[in-house]
Parts: C-alpha cells; sequence; structure tokens
C-alpha cells in the first residue's frame, strides 16, 4: 500500500514513497514540506490547492500522488528566481491583491496558467480563468487588476 | 484531511483492468481523472478497499472521426473534447456543452467517461449527448455491449455499469447538413456552479431532439416536448407548449440550489429561449 514516486518539483528531481491513497497535496505537504500551496475545500471548489502538472493547472487535492509519476510540477515556490519575485507575484503585491493570503498561491498558479497559455487576455477571460478560484477576503477586482497588469494590458 | 486508505492497481491493459475489478466485485472501484471519487472517497460516501487506475491505459483516450461519426476514448480530459478542431468545427453543441463543465482546472483532470459514468444529473455533457443521439461501448467479464446513452442514465448518480464493467468510448453519429442546434445552462448564482437546469437542442429536418439536465435523478431526453414539436415545428405557440410538455415530464428534486417547483419554472423559461435561439 505504498509505493515510489518520481517527479521533478520547482525544477529539483525528487522520489518519495507515498501512501497509495496519497494525493499530490499529500505528497507536497507532508513528502517535501513544500507548505506553501493550500488545503481548503478537498474537494476541488476553492482552487487553494492549485499547481501546475506538466504545465496545466489541476488540483493537487483531487489528484492521486501516483499520477504524478514522472511528471513535472511547479508550486508557489518555484516561481521566483534567486531574489526575483515572478511577474505574477510582483503585481499581486503591488496592486494589493493579496489581504489574509490563503488564496493567494492557488490564484497565482492558475493565473500563471492562463498567462502561459494566452499571455494578453481580456479581461472577461481572466475572470473565466479565476472563476474556480475563490477568495473571501478581497472581492477579486484587485486579483484581476494584478493580473491585467502583468503585461500592462488593459 | 487524508483519504481513506485503499490499494491502488495500475493495470497497463484494458483486460486487466477488467479482471482486476471482476476478482475484487464490490470492494473495487475505477477511477479516471478522480475530481468526482476523491471527493467520494474523502467524505466517505464511497470506501473501495482496491481502486483501479484507468488513466495511463494506452488507447483509451484518443479522438477520431470516421464516416459515421466521432468517437471519443472514455478517458479523454474535459479540455481536450472542448477544444478539439474536429469537435468544435462538427459538433459545436458538444465542445460548448464539455467547455462549459465547472472551471479550468478540473476540465485538465476530469475525463468524459468520468463525467458519463459518475451520472450526475446536473452534468454538462449529459444532455447534449442525448441530444446528439449518442451511444456508449462498455467493455465487462462478458464481453463488449454497446448502449444508446438514451438508455444509460438509469437513476440518481446510476448508470447502467455492470459490475466489472468499464466504459470504454463514446460514439457520436454525425449531424446531418443543415441541422441547427443550441446549449444553454443557467447556474443560479454563478460561473462555477454546476448548472441547475440546463438544455441542449439540435433541430433537423426530421424533427427536434431535446436533451434536459439538472430537472430529474438523471438527464433526460424531453420525449413530449419533442412530440409536440414534431407537428408544427417552431412556431412560437409550439414553442409554448413544447416549454410547458417539458416542465411536466421532469421530475425535478428540490436541494440546497433550488426547489422542485422552482426548477420546473426555469426548464420552462431554458427550453423556450433554446428553442427560439437555435444556431
Ligand atoms: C468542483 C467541481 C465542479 C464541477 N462542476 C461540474 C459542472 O459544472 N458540470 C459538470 O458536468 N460536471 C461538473 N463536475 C463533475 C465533473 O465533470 C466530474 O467530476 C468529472 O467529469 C469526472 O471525471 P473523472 O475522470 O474525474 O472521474 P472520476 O472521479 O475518476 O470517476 C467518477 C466516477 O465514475 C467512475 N468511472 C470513471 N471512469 C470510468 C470508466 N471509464 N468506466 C467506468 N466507470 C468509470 C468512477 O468509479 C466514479 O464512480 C464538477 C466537479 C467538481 C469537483
Ligand atoms: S483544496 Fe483543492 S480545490 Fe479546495
Ligand atoms: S486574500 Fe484572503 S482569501 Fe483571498
Amino acid at each position: 500500500m505504498n509505493q515510489e514516486i518520481s517527479l521533478v518539483v520547482n525544477g529539483t528531481s525528487h522520489t518519495v514513497r507515498v501512501g497509495d491513497h496519497w494525493t499530490l497535496l499529500d505528497l507536497l505537504h507532508d513528502a517535501l514540506d513544500l507548505k506553501g500551496t493550500k488545503d481548503g475545500c478537498g474537494e476541488g471548489v476553492c482552487g487553494a490547492c492549485t499547481v501546475l502538472v506538466n504545465g496545466r493547472a489541476v488540483r493537487a487535492c483531487l489528484t492521486l500522488a501516483a499520477y504524478v509519476q514522472g511528471a513535472e510540477v511547479v508550486t508557489i515556490e518555484g516561481l521566483a528566481r534567486d531574489d526575483e519575485l515572478d511577474p505574477v507575484q510582483r503585481t499581486f503585491l503591488e496592486l494589493g491583491a493579496v489581504q489574509c493570503g490563503y488564496c493567494t498561491p492557488g490564484m497565482i498558479m492558475m493565473s500563471k496558467a492562463l498567462l502561459d497559455e494566452n499571455p494578453n487576455p481580456t479581461r472577461d477571460e481572466v475572470r473565466e480563468a479565476l472563476a474556480g478560484n475563490l477568495c473571501r477576503c478581497s472581492g477579486y477586482t484587485k486579483i484581476i487588476d494584478a493580473v491585467m497588469a502583468v503585461r500592462g494590458a488593459d | 484531511m487524508r483519504l481513506p486508505p485503499f490499494q491502488l492497481h495500475r493495470p497497463e491493459t484494458l483486460q486487466e483492468a477488467v479482471s482486476l475489478l471482476a476478482q475484487h466485485g464490490e470492494e473495487a472501484r475505477p477511477i479516471a481523472g478522480g475530481t468526482a471519487m476523491v471527493p467520494m472517497m474523502r467524505f466517505g460516501f464511497l470506501r473501495p478497499e482496491h481502486v483501479v487506475s484507468l488513466k495511463g491505459i494506452p488507447g483509451l483516450d484518443e479522438i477520431s472521426e470516421s464516416d459515421d461519426g466521432l468517437r471519443i476514448g472514455a478517458l479523454t480530459p474535459l479540455y481536450r473534447v472542448a477544444g478539439s478542431a474536429v469537435v468544435r468545427a462538427q459538433w459545436p453543441l458538444l465542445a460548448r456543452a464539455v467547455g462549459s463543465v465547472a472551471t479550468p482546472a478540473i476540465r485538465n483532470s476530469g475525463t468524459l467517461g468520468g463525467n458519463l459514468s459518475y451520472a450526475e444529473a446536473a452534468s454538462d455533457p449529459a444532455p447534449a449527448l442525448l441530444a446528439l443521439e449518442a451511444s456508449v461501448l462498455l467493455t465487462g467479464p462478458e464481453g463488449d455491449r454497446t448502449v444508446p446513452i438514451t438508455g444509460f442514465f438509469q437513476g440518481f448518480y446510476e448508470a447502467d455499469i455492470r459490475p466489472g464493467e468499464v466504459l470504454v468510448e463514446v460514439s457520436i453519429p454525425r449531424i446531418p447538413a443543415g441541422a441547427r442546434w443550441s446549449y444553454l445552462r443557467f447556474a443560479a448564482r454563478s460561473r462555477e456552479d454546476k448548472p441547475l437546469v440546463n438544455v441542449a437542442v439540435v433541430a433537423t429536418s426530421e424533427g427536434v431532439r431535446i436533451g434536459l439536465g439538472g430537472v430529474s435523478p438523471t438527464a433526460i431526453r424531453a420525449r413530449r416536448a419533442e412530440a409536440v414539436l414534431q407537428g408544427p415545428g417552431l412556431t412560437p405557440q409550439a414553442i409554448d407548449e413544447a416549454a410547458d410538455a417539458a416542465a411536466e415530464e421532469c421530475d425535478p428534486l428540490s436541494d440546497l440550489m433550488g426547489t422542485a417547483e422552482y426548477r420546473q419554472d426555469m426548464v420552462r423559461v431554458w427550453l423556450r429561449r433554446a428553442l427560439t435561439g437555435l444556431q
């Protein structure tokens, strides 16, 4: 009921032992001690656990750990380079898109996935992409402003 | 919160998956993307001892077009169905319905076969596939079986999948040239909600086919509404009568999202809109 999983997380290769019933979120938190990805609802609704697997945004809380065997995973900890924040992190900070911060890692990863696919989204496209990420503090406007500001759009 | 423990099997062929499911019987359950299975296990609705992963079995996630129509492997993720150039060009109703499921991250993991096997009444793809007269191919210990989608949804979260069977593929016939269609979904609160009511319509020279979701223990074909339109066609009066007939023939449940009566009213409203706004 245990398995060995080899994967690349934020550019580093790892081999970890996890239970068959572990999710990717369990793997990140408990095998790799990466706590930046948040655990909100555990049922796919809130988006706090969003990470990139082979470039696509998924819910870490719904993804079996076995499904990331051989995959490339990027989490919020993987965005900054040395001391330089990722542009999405920077605009979130500069435009005050963070309040309590619980939704922020998921919001930022979802925004990354959108911008990688569509570097110049319209405001409506940003809203559509972030529809599955809930924020109980901000009222969303500043989050959308921050994503739009990444490429100086709008 | 950790999931309750289970043993995960990762078969490499469909035959192996079927024999694992047959061998472990009631104790086993297949998993595809896991977007519905994981919450069901986490909240204790399902406690399988053996979970058989279908993901990674080669050949189950392909989309192919032939003279007869379209075939979509059950393990094809929803985002690939919605984004497929062939589906968008030839079966735009299906692309629209599948692209309406949840939000992007759910569509990246969730599969078409998983959506149908889950047999939720509030499925976006189900009414579209009902109106398109799709069929599904199952394989199990007794061999292969083809089931028209109109007979596949049998009850509340219940599909016609026998013990040990796996849904392999969805087939969709060609839509006659000149056919018109519509897909509308109504979510009462916000975009990421499952549909309270959704309506798919295909109108050909032979008649109108209507799929309804969210309105019954399962998604249904609105046969009585279709029959109303058979003689007169899409006149304003016939459309009103068809909308009334559809509201009558569905048997919705009341839940947090809306009462049964409200759902019936919404069937009337949204079917009328779908029939007056065919593309
Ligand atoms: C937050 C959220 C929002 C959602 N919103 C919507 C929505 O708006 N519209 C909508 O239509 N759906 C919605 N869904 C449901 C979603 O579409 C389904 O969860 C998804 O399609 C299931 O696919 P899966 O591959 O993840 O299936 P899984 O979760 O892996 O499996 C689902 C069920 O089907 C069985 N199963 C899976 N594949 C097969 C197979 N090939 N053969 C036999 N049995 C199989 C499993 O045993 C299980 O019982 C939502 C889900 C979530 C989590
Ligand atoms: S914790 Fe995964 S979506 Fe809420
Ligand atoms: S900043 Fe608190 S939940 Fe979004």
